[in-house]
């Protein structure tokens, strides 16, 4: 009895839910798609998708505690115009390049922080406005137009080789997972952040550093997409002030498809991480599928028509399923009582 | 005399728990029924199955002699059935003349809204409660018992003939009880049915004509008010012997540990306070809601900094601008409203309790469930503290057991100074002496104690000293003080007067 009921409540999780989806993902890919289960495309899959990861991992402490941050693309465009910067005009080693850069993420995400902690401004408005103002000023830097290219090898490894057999920008979105992970569910910090998204006022009552703690989400999300430009330039070989365009979008969609809820509180890593998957896979798949028949039309890549429709779709119908299965499980409960 | 409501055998389970085992309950016109009983005991239940919330899974309800088989909110509505819960739930935003007005009226998209006739309609159902509040009022703007009275007269606008009031009193002042009662008491005399819920039996014995009480979802018998003394109540609530007298000091207190002087804060309107509260003291604290009392314990919890005046504890001059300072300094405060300052309602109950003393289970920052478990068990051991596991969210705790949980937060800080706001407000009797005990133990143990409470009987009953606020200033500090002295300080001489 008690060991099909921890079955059902495992069944409901949210992150069996997304498992599922990305079962569902890959099997369809591999029917449809040409070589899609490959040991090169599953290694490209993480490759592309490795900034977003980064992304959605940091955004969702910020989350957690009830805020957003729209700012991280822009400020992903911005770092990677200083550390092309740095590199080609002041001839910085890229190693300290990249430090310095993430220093300047840091920085950004530190205005996010004191308009967001220390004014009391609503985080989708503050960020609202640094969204633009970190990508205008990636534009003032460049005039526009200007881009930096030309990279050292040792730099474009970074973003285009292999370690132990996985590409070697995953081995920092390792590295970073586990630091949230660890930070958001095994340390005091973490269980703040839940209390904040439950209840500032309720969090302040507690003693708990509420301003302190809100700031640190937005300086780690800032620092991180400054880590996100530098490999972002170096799979790109290439820094331009366009550089994460849209990409916070995606990030809050992989948290948000995670289980994260948008109101804070309540979510988990694992779920961000699962659901920053289940993105990577259906942007990926997509492109596998070429020449095909969509209602008897000649279809030659479906990737860029369908990804944004179907992208949404998933969002939708993966927050749907979880809720359904809550209920019928609520349902079930109580009939069995 | 018209029976208005007869419900018999009610029944009503959820899953495995029977919160309702047959049920029986007769309101007649023109009376005042108390309904009694413990948290837990199937008031909110029987409420709901009266309001069509709840579907009885069995027995009989009449309503004006009608049998009624399926009793859904809006039929209750249109049977003239009321309820006005603890929170008014109006809109804020709007005036009260709106409010009226739309709780009265059916909406059409496109219906023109008379503005004019719901004016004159809210004016004339206020001035028919006695209550002197401007229609054009924002609802916002009002007191709590002001909203309390906006809903008495939606409810009378409706035409209801039988009207539920659970726990009105809650928040309310000696003095707006007075108005509150005066209010019952006209509905009695049109020949309303009021269904009147309470905790406070002092309330039931001045307003209500019969009383019946529920023990474990059942009615245990229904009596005229006028037969029953204090104790007899208790022991039909309780099914035992309660000891209703308050747990007395019998030990010396300590050294001067809390010394306030001249405090003042402008933002909370707080000028020129002098006390000091010593180890092992319990200082009550009396007034009017808005005397500035939640106030005070604001400024020395560092929610509101004070600008002026110093506080020392321990004879060292403290600087409070933050809770976590205070709490560093040894400070703590329950929280009047528990369920949005005192309880995390989503978060585990052991979460809960070590929430505000982090450091000192968590070295270095990292949670240690092993050690919260065990710090968690020892709290539910010693406070009482009734859950289903350590793991159950905060909110699934009855209202008492968030009182308990909120206490074990700040006992886990292991404070020298703890503040108390309201700390047995919507608790029921048998918590309300627990938590009182366990007051009294702390005390014992040398902590000084600050308990901020509208119930006069627990102040009274409760404190060492009794302090007197008034419009922001401590206008007298009692060593001895009984109900009318503590009143009389409370309304200012004036008012007493007149």
């Amino acid at each position: 009895m008690k060991q099909t009921g921890s079955i059902k409540a495992l069944l409901v999780k949210h992150e069996m839910i997304l498992l599922w989806v990305i079962a569902v993902e890959v099997i369809l890919f591999q029917v449809l798609g040409q070589n899609f289960l490959t040991a090169g495309n599953v290694s490209n899959i993480f490759r592309h998708s490795a900034e977003i990861g980064l992304l959605a991992l940091v955004m969702t402490p910020v989350i957690l505690t009830g805020g957003i941050d729209l700012s991280v693309g822009s400020l992903m465009g911005l770092c990677a115009v200083v550390f092309g910067m740095l590199v080609k005009v002041y001839g910085l080693d890229p190693l300290v390049a990249a430090g310095l850069t993430v220093l300047v993420g840091a920085l950004g995400g530190g205005l996010n922080a004191g308009l967001v902690a220390g004014m009391g401004l609503r985080p989708l408005i503050v960020t609202l406005g640094t969204f633009s103002l970190f990508r205008g000023l990636a534009e003032a830097l460049t005039h526009g137009s200007k881009s930096y290219s030309g990279f050292s090898d040792g730099f474009l490894a970074l973003g285009n080789s292999d370690i132990l057999g996985v590409p070697a920008q995953i081995w920092i979105v390792l590295v970073v997972g586990i630091v949230i992970w660890f930070l958001v569910h095994h340390t005091t910090y973490g269980r703040s952040l839940r209390a904040i998204g439950y209840g500032e006022e309720g969090a302040r009552y507690a003693g708990l550093p509420v301003k302190r703690n809100i700031s640190i989400t937005y300086v780690m999300a800032g620092a991180v997409a400054g880590l996100a430009a530098v490999i972002l330039v170096s799979r790109l070989g290439e820094a331009r002030a366009n550089a994460g365009m849209g990409y916070e979008l995606l990030a809050i969609t992989a948290v948000v498809l995670g289980g994260v809820s948008i109101f804070g509180g309540a979510g988990n890593v694992s779920g961000a991480v699962l659901g920053w998957i289940a993105l990577a896979i259906l942007n990926n798949g997509l492109t596998r599928i070429s020449d095909y028949e969509i209602l008897g039309e000649k279809v030659s890549s479906v990737a860029r028509e369908l990804s944004g429709l179907l992208t949404g779709l998933l969002l939708i119908a993966a927050l749907a399923l979880a809720i359904c299965m809550k209920m019928l499980a609520a349902k079930r409960s109580a009939k069995q009582t | 005399m018209k029976t208005l409501l007869k419900l018999t055998g009610i029944k009503k389970s959820f899953g495995a728990v029977r919160a309702l085992k047959g049920v029986s309950f007769e309101l007649v016109e023109g009376e005042v029924h108390a309904l009694l009983g413990e948290n837990g005991a199937g008031k909110s239940t029987l409420i709901k199955v009266i309001t069509g919330a709840h579907r009885p899974d069995g027995g009989a309800i009449e309503v004006g002699g009608e049998e009624i088989s399926e009793l859904t909110p809006a039929k209750a509505q249109e049977l003239g059935i009321a309820c006005i819960y603890q929170q008014p739930a109006l809109f804020p935003d709007l005036s009260v003349a709106e409010n009226i007005g739309l709780r009265l009226e059916k909406l059409g998209i496109f219906k023109r809204v008379g503005w004019g006739d719901w004016r004159q309609k809210a004016e004339e159902l206020l001035a028919r409660i006695g209550a002197e509040i401007s229609p054009v009022a924002e609802v916002s703007s009002l007191s709590m018992p002001e909203q309390q009275l906006v809903e008495i007269a939606c409810a009378l606008g409706s035409g209801a003939r039988i009207v539920i009031m659970d726990e009105p009193t809650a928040s309310l002042t000696q003095k707006e009880q007075h108005l509150l009662f005066k209010v019952v008491r006209d509905l009695r005399a049109q020949g309303v049915g009021v269904v009147y819920i309470s905790h406070r039996l002092e309330e039931i014995f001045a307003l209500a004509d019969r009383v019946t009480v529920l023990r474990d979802g059942e009615s245990v018998g229904t009596n005229p008010v006028n037969g029953l003394n204090e104790s007899q109540m208790i022991r039909l609530m309780v099914g035992r012997d309660v000891e209703t007298i308050y747990p007395q000091a019998e030990h010396e207190l300590g050294e001067v540990l809390l010394k306030v002087e001249s405090l003042s804060c402008a933002a909370s309107g707080l000028e020129g306070l002098n006390f000091q509260i010593r180890a092992g003291e319990i200082f009550g604290l009396a007034g009017l809601v808005g005397a500035g009392r939640t106030e005070l314990a604001r400024v020395l919890f560092g929610i509101t900094p004070a600008d002026g005046g110093s506080i020392s504890l321990n004879r060292k001059l403290l600087e409070i601008s933050s809770p976590r300072q205070a709490i560093l300094h040894g400070i703590a405060y329950v929280p009047e409203d528990r369920r949005k300052h005192g309880v995390i309602l989503e978060m585990a109950a052991a979460e809960n309790m070590t929430m505000a003393s982090h450091s000192r289970w968590f070295k270095g920052g990292i949670l240690r469930k092993g050690i919260e478990t065990e710090a968690g068990r020892e709290f539910v051991e010693a406070l009482g503290i009734k859950l289903s596991s350590l793991a159950a969210p905060g909110g699934s705790l009855s209202g008492g057991n968030q009182q308990k949980l909120s206490v074990a937060r700040w006992l886990a800080t292991q404070p020298k100074l703890l503040i108390l706001d309201e700390p047995t407000q919507g608790v029921d009797v048998g918590a309300k002496g627990e938590i009182h005990r366990i007051v009294r133990d702390l005390a014992k143990q040398g902590m000084a104690v600050l308990m901020i409470s509208s119930d006069l009987p627990e102040i009274l009953g409760m404190s060492d000293r009794i302090g007197v606020m008034r419009g922001g200033k401590l206008v007298e500090i009692f060593e001895h003080a009984d109900a009318e002295q503590v009143m009389a300080a409370a309304l200012g001489s004036e008012e007493v007067k007149a």
